[in-house]
């Protein structure tokens, strides 16, 4: 066999990747996630943690609150197969169980080029990491006393413990990155001055503006923004909430604000929603441990008014009719008129969303121009993250930082530091059983019990996997970057392929459909013997099984291993190549 | 032309009266009840009378199922739908077999609702909504001396009366948030513990549940509030919530149940939804409301089917049976009998 | 607590491995101490487009029949399985594939055609053993494991029967087996807790008694193994054609040879050759070479040779159905030939019968230098039953020859007119008895004369013969109480079973009946036969022919009259009908 390895920059491989590899096309950073899970089987957690690393630089923040678009996506996930894989928890038992300190990166020799960083959450974090590798010289500014943004502001501890983000955040920082923290842009230090000084100045100042209701009543005492109410929280300060306590929003920031109430002493938390719980977009495990901890939720409901004289004693609310999804994914709701009633209510939070606080240039506002080039009105000052597209997810600012950075980086030395290409190498089938494929869905660990939860503010609620319960879970993966291919050539047609097949993974079909790059976009199946022009293997209903390759009495059926990846700077390529040992 | 096809999904009161309703309005329609219950229409307010011995199984059982077969409707019982697919107009059943439908009520009811934080203790607790359901109970109850039910729907008081005929030492604990979608006020919660404990149950009002500890197979520790209680059975009464999680994906406008306009009918044409996995805005109560109760039921069944099969049949709602608290409201005629 | 009695089917495609898990299933319930009787039944087409299909019948009292209808079905193809549903009784349960690898039509389940009483059992039978094993080739233990864990049966009787079965092809082959059948128990068990249980063992005997899972050919054969048989020839034919395959394989290890031969005159010829010579040999055919035998048959009458012919009737006339069971040879077996040519006919009743009277049937066929016709059936040879140990093994053979003294006093005669008809037979190349043999009429000494007093002495004394043999064969047996009867009911053959569990049931609800069991049917018991029919008002005779051809051989014994039950749909007789004819026929006497 030969071993040989193709790196591709064709678009049609791309496409395949986008419709084979489901969950690593709906990362935004496009981690390798079937490398990271195998490597996790395999016990070898470094290289597991450093393939996360490599794309999402917070292996572990992630692996406990990311919002988990690839597993949306799971193959596993599909209607007659079960349950995602746990791609998310995977990552956390890399970095739990990843014992040996990660190698220390090696930065690109210094090109003499100074980047100015507005904002140390994860975008800014991730865009001065992708540049300080690049040999650019990077000085963060954080307005917060620490670096973390919403990573630290926005989460409470209970289900990200501090120790995990600074372990993670200072990896970054050692790569020579300067961190000033506690300095606001604008009041002694204007963007036009920091240009002075730096060759490019980017923002990726986050969201720090609390969406206000614009009601009546919203400055009764009781009444908090939830980016607030969190930043305190975090913060270690401790708002009275009362004994009644509603929520407004639906988002994660409504979860934590709730779930931070109960451990303030608050008996009754209500999230209030305006959609249904059905159109949350809050992971299920999230929802489900709210609920646990005893947080009601109210749905199709809008609030209209806060009552109260001193503070507030009730929030008027008005039913909804739901309606058809909008484009984006959000759901049409309309008020009911005439359906307003009462609820009584010691303290309101509002999380209903919050919008970029604007930094201002010598000439007004500082706009955003082109959300693809990161540019903005201003000459020398890029925009990412929260700041450039509104409020996101973590790995999606991360995704967005990365990127600021490459378009940065290229603009200041004229190098491309970081390509996409796919990789394929031939392989053998792998050791996988097919009863691995029935393993059920492993639960995250959780603290049982509100009362031990609710004990302190550290205690984190989610336990994290065993390295048995890890490996457990990690079998189940498909290994959806091996692809099967039936050699047309050496096929007799027998079809014990499809004999033994699973589901109808196996086609014999009259033709293949490809689009214009030339990656296969449909088969033509045809049950006329005489039409059948070969028998194919649909990889997007393929389960990576393996037992075609098993009963093929003539050996025509191949495995390629593709993988999208970044030919990055040279410190990372070795990485790349060491964890396919 | 190919014939119309009404499916039903669902072979309690709501969706059995809506087959017969389809039936009786497009008699050359096919129609098919899928029911993922074993047995046949199954009255479940008469359960706590069947426990109790004063309700025959046959009259449980409301409906032969051979009147089903007379009727030219197919009846399919044990078989769980797990999805439905309105743009293709078909439902896949849990053994992989998709039907095709032409109209479609989703008449599902709900299931015993038990709140979160209890599920830890989920196999001690003992509901009771289902014919199976009452294996359990003849199993358990002739040794269970001592009873504690948890929560405070209907069916919980309709329990403890069949339990107190049958002489047993009924502990009540009464939760607020017994009964989904409402909440007990203080003056409600008070008439029903003065009600029970005149009775002669201890109601033990506003305890907060610390812990159950399995003693012997059946009987349990009971921790409360520092007190401690052994009793042999538990029930759990917290309402029901619609059972419709196979719905996830279809996208059909859910909330806790199917979210339907004052016809019955759905953000879907062809799908009406009915009986108390229905979840109504109903104009004149200005609020969202579910029915419960076998008599609302089968009229909404009839409702329901008369809509799907063309016709233009609005729900009522009857004013003095609208059990309302906190202006979340639920239509039931049978709730204040006890 | 009442006794149980349930029906199970396994229906699927050939290649799902149906006959193995039937063949499993009933080993199990045998070692767990129920009575099992099973068939297996049969498109009507030889090649029967790969459908499979084991069904049995077991219980805590001993199973006589078939039962009307199928309690349990399990479904390892649903397109074979819909085809079964016809014969599922109320209430029945029906366990099912539920994860096949695409989604399906409408009506491509099994669940779209069941009744809706039927419990439905949806199992992913092909995952559990894809799970368990790694492959879907142990689906069929993974569906056995989930009828195990429903049925509440101690899954200890199934793993000594995997064991026996899989242990000799390697650990790996058994474990995958166990692992599957291990994963069906365990989904049952935690997916059906509160399934009402199907099945209760029955308590184990008190004397242990060692059971073994035997169809009727195999039966046959083993009596004839027993037999001290040398040579067996034959010619393919459903539904004998198992007895030739067990031969085969057993046969030569004895010593003895199995011979296939051009066709079915050869094959009695080789065998009346054998006995000729003084080696025991056998024959087994259906109605088709039954005819073609008949020549050959009279001719051992003729000539006095023994012969030993199995007749493993189907449906007819000529290649009529193959593979339908049906009664209708018994006059071509008792009648059959040229000439007046009395033989003898026997008819097991069941499998340890088989045995009994197969390895009888030698010893006959020598005593009364005969040809012993063994009348069986299509439902009779391929049914299985867990027969008592005891019963189909260990029997000593007899030497049914009676050899004339050492010395012969002048010329040696070799049909010599004795009381008995019976006259000493001397094998060829015993010194000093030199005799023709031939198919004409001859004298004492066998030479060839067709003159009157010889022609009708010679005959005289072959049924004079023949009728002595009734000493010898098995009388009938009659199920009955004392005194006159309102009706009795006489079969033979694989029918007894139904019309005994008829008359058994009839008796139970107070009626005055009683069975005879006809197991000689040439010759046959008359004074018995006479003697029960005339305690019985009325007689019934059930049989699977159309002419009703038993009650055209003894209905002449009965005083009054002798109702006939026939039928011909090619499938056995169930007791239920034998009843529902009784009541009607005692109904109408009452009115």
């Amino acid at each position: 066999m030969s071993n040989k390895i193709i790196y591709s920059k064709q678009q049609e491989d791309f496409d395949y990747i986008a419709v084979n590899i489901p969950c690593q096309h709906a990362c935004p950073v496009n981690t390798n996630i079937p490398a990271y899970i195998r490597a996790l089987f395999e016990s070898h957690h470094s290289s597991s943690y450093a393939i996360n690393a490599m794309a999402n630089i917070f292996p572990g923040v992630l692996g406990r609150i990311c919002s988990r678009p690839c597993e949306d996506m799971c193959r596993h996930g599909e209607k007659e197969l079960g349950n995602p894989v746990n791609i998310c928890h995977i990552k956390r038992a890399a970095a739990d169980l990843n014992k040996t300190p990660a190698e220390p990166l090696k930065p690109l020799p210094p090109c003499g080029k100074k980047v100015a960083v507005i904002g140390a959450g994860p975008a800014g974090l991730a865009a001065a990491h992708d540049l300080a590798l690049a040999g650019i010289d990077v000085t963060v500014f954080e307005s917060f006393d620490k670096p973390g943004g919403m990573l630290r502001y926005g989460i409470p501890r209970f289900r990200l413990p501090r120790t995990i983000l600074e372990k993670e955040i200072n990896r970054i920082l050692k790569l020579g990155i300067i961190l000033k923290t506690g300095v606001h842009i604008g009041d002694t230090l204007s963007l036009t001055s920091l240009l002075e000084n730096h060759d490019c100045v980017l923002v990726a100042a986050g969201c720090y503006t609390a969406n206000q209701l614009n009601t009546d009543g919203e400055d009764l005492k009781g009444v908090f923004s939830g980016l607030d109410f969190m930043i305190d929280v975090c913060s270690g300060r401790k708002p009275a909430v009362g004994k009644r306590v509603l929520v407004a929003g639906a988002g994660f920031t409504a979860f934590d604000c709730a779930r931070s109430a109960l451990r303030l002493g608050a008996e009754e938390v209500t999230i209030c929603l305006r959609r249904t719980e059905e159109d949350l977009t809050v992971t299920a495990d999230e929802i489900f441990q709210t609920k646990l901890e005893g947080v009601k939720f109210n749905a199709l409901m809008l609030s209209r008014r806060i009552l109260g004289t001193q503070k507030v004693e009730a929030v008027e609310f008005v039913r909804t009719r739901s309606g058809v999804l909008r484009p984006d994914g959000k759901r049409e709701i309309s008020e009911i008129k005439g359906s307003e009633f009462v609820l009584p209510a010691d303290s309101l939070i509002v999380a209903t969303g919050q919008t970029p606080l604007e930094l201002t240039t010598g000439d007004g506002k500082l706009a955003v121009t082109d959300t693809a080039s990161f540019t903005t009105s201003m000459s020398g000052v890029y925009a990412t993250g929260d700041y450039l597209s509104g409020p996101s997810t973590v790995i999606e600012a991360i995704s967005m930082g990365r990127k600021a950075a490459e378009v940065i980086a290229r603009r200041l030395t004229g190098k491309k530091y970081r390509k996409k290409v796919v990789r394929m190498q031939e392989t053998q089938v792998t050791d996988r059983l097919r009863a691995w494929d029935f393993v059920p869905r492993q639960a995250m660990p959780a603290i049982q019990g509100t009362t031990a939860r609710l004990k302190s503010w550290a205690v984190e609620v989610e336990t994290g996997f065993t390295a048995q319960q890890a490996a457990e879970e990690s079998k189940r993966c498909y290994l959806c970057y091996l692809h099967y291919e039936i050699d047309i050539d050496r096929c007799i047609y027998c079809r014990y392929c499809i004999d033994v097949a699973p589901r109808d993974c196996i086609k014999l079909v009259d033709r293949i459909e490809t689009n214009e790059h030339g990656a296969v976009t449909g088969l033509h199946e045809t049950s006329v013997w005489k039409d059948v022009n070969a028998v194919v293997i649909d990889n997007a209903r393929c389960i990576r099984c393996g037992e075609c390759l098993r009963v093929c009495p003539v050996d025509c059926i191949s495995v390629t291993r593709v993988e999208l990846m970044e030919q990055g700077p040279p410190s990372d390529s070795s990485i790349a190549e060491h964890k396919n040992a | 032309m190919r014939e119309d096809h009404f499916i039903v999904i669902g072979n309690g009161p709501a969706g059995s009266q809506a087959a017969f309703t389809l039936k009786e309005k497009a008699p050359e329609a096919r129609v098919t009840i899928v029911t993922k219950e074993r047995e046949g229409c199954c009255h479940s307010h008469l359960l706590p009378g069947f426990l109790a011995g004063s309700i025959s199984e046959k009259k449980v059982f409301a409906i032969s199922l051979d009147h089903y077969t007379k009727s030219g409707i197919k009846l399919r019982t044990g078989q769980s739908v797990v999805d439905v697919n309105p743009q293709r107009k078909e439902i896949l059943l849990e053994h992989k077999e998709t039907i095709s439908y032409s109209g479609l009520i989703i008449a599902v009811g709900g299931r015993p609702y038990i709140p979160e934080p209890l599920l830890a203790y989920r196999e001690h607790l003992c509901t009771l909504k289902t014919f199976q359901d009452t294996g359990t109970w003849r199993q358990l109850l002739p040794a269970a001396d001592s009873i504690l039910i948890m929560g405070g729907d209907l069916t919980s008081l309709a329990v403890t009366k069949s339990l107190l005929a049958l002489k047993k030492k009924i502990y009540f604990m009464l939760t607020g948030e017994a009964f989904w979608p409402l909440r007990f006020d203080k003056a409600l919660q008070e008439e029903v513990s003065g009600k029970l404990t005149k009775r002669g149950v201890t109601v033990l009002a506003g305890n907060k549940l610390v812990g159950i500890e399995p003693v012997r197979s059946g009987s349990c520790r009971v921790y409360v509030d520092g007190q401690k209680i052994k009793v042999d059975m538990i029930g759990a009464f917290f309402g029901l919530v619609p059972d419709i999680g196979f719905l996830r994906r279809s996208g059909l406008q859910l909330d806790r149940g199917v979210l339907v306009d004052e016809y019955l009918c759905s953000s879907h044409e062809g799908i009406c939804a009915a009986g108390d996995c229905a979840q109504i805005y109903h104009p004149e109560i200005k609020d969202y409301w579910v029915s419960i109760g076998t008599k609302n039921a089968r009229s909404l069944g009839k409702i329901a089917a008369v809509n799907l099969a063309g016709g233009r049949k609005k729900t009522r709602v009857d004013r003095e049976r609208i059990f309302d608290i906190q202006g979340v409201k639920v239509n039931t005629s049978w709730w204040m009998e006890f | 607590m009442p006794g149980v009695d349930l029906t199970i089917e396994i229906c699927g495609m050939s290649g799902d491995g149906t006959i193995a898990a039937g063949t499993l299933l009933n080993e199990a319930l045998s070692g767990a101490g129920f009575s099992i009787i099973g068939f297996d039944s049969y498109p009507a087409e030889i090649r029967g487009f790969g459908r499979c299909v084991t069904r049995s019948r077991f219980g805590t009292s001993r199973m006589l029949a078939l039962s009307d209808h199928t309690h349990v079905l399990i479904s390892l193809d649903d397109q074979q399985a819909i085809s079964r549903i016809s014969m599922l009784g109320k209430n029945a349960k029906v366990l099912f594939d539920n994860k096949p690898a695409g989604t399906v039509q409408e009506g491509m389940s099994i669940a779209a055609h069941t009744a809706p009483d039927a419990d439905l059992y949806g199992m992913p039978f092909t995952d559990l053993a894809s799970e368990a094993a790694g492959t879907t080739r142990g689906k069929n233990l993974a569906a056995l494991g989930c009828f195990t864990g429903l049925a509440g049966i101690d899954p200890r009787f199934f793993y000594t029967v995997i064991e026996k079965k899989f242990r000799a092809k390697g650990e790996t082959v058994l474990n995958a087996n166990l692992n599957s059948f291990n994963a069906g128990l365990t989904y049952a068990h935690t997916h059906f807790e509160d399934a009402p249980l199907v099945i209760t063992a029955p308590a184990p005997e008190k004397k242990k008694v060692q059971r073994i899972m035997l169809s009727g050919n195999a039966a046959i054969a083993r009596g004839a193994l027993d037999a001290g048989l040398a040579l067996y020839f034959g010619y393919p034919i459903t539904p004998a054609t198992p007895i030739m395959e067990y031969l085969a394989k057993t046969l030569p290890q004895k010593g003895g040879k199995v011979v296939q031969m051009e066709d079915e005159i050869s094959s009695i010829g080789a065998v009346l050759g054998s006995f000729y010579a003084g080696k025991r040999a056998m024959t087994a055919t259906s109605g088709p070479g039954l005819a073609l035998m008949a020549e050959m048959i009279s001719l051992g009458v003729m000539s006095e040779t023994p012969a030993v012919i199995v007749d493993a009737q189907r449906g007819g006339p000529s290649t009529g159905l193959p593979t339908k069971t049906e009664q209708s040879d018994l006059h071509a077996a008792v009648f059959g030939g040229p000439g007046d040519s009395p033989r003898i006919v026997i008819a097991p009743t069941d499998v340890a019968e088989c045995y009994q009277f197969t390895l009888k049937s030698f010893e006959l066929a020598e005593k009364y230098q005969t040809p012993v016709i063994v009348l069986t059936d299509f439902f009779l040879d391929n049914r299985v039953e867990n027969v008592a140990a005891a019963d189909i093994s260990g029997k000593k053979r007899v030497d049914g020859n009676i050899y004339p003294p050492k010395k012969e006093q002048g010329r040696y005669q070799r049909y010599l007119v004795t009381p008995s008809g019976i006259s000493p037979r001397a094998l060829p190349g015993s010194e000093g008895y030199i005799y023709p043999a031939t198919g004409l009429e001859h004298t004492e000494a066998g030479l060839p004369d067709y003159s009157e007093p010889v022609h009708m002495q010679m005959n005289a004394k072959r049924h004079t013969k023949i009728r002595q043999a009734l000493a010898d064969l098995p009388p009938p047996k009659e199920f009955s109480q004392k005194g006159p009867l309102d009706l009795g009911v006489i079969a033979w053959g694989s029918s007894f079973g139904a019309a005994l569990e008829a008359v058994l049931k009839a008796r139970k609800k107070g009626l005055a009946v009683g069975a005879l069991k006809v197991i000689s049917l040439f010759p046959y018991h008359e004074e018995q036969i006479r003697q029960f029919m005339s305690r019985c008002r009325r007689v019934l005779i059930p049989e699977l022919n159309f002419q009703g051809q038993l009650a055209n051989l003894i209905g002449h014994l009965h005083h009054g009259d002798v109702v006939r039950f026939n039928r011909t749909t090619g499938t056995p007789l169930l007791p239920s009908e034998i009843l529902l004819k009784i009541q009607e026929l005692l109904q109408k006497d009452n009115t």
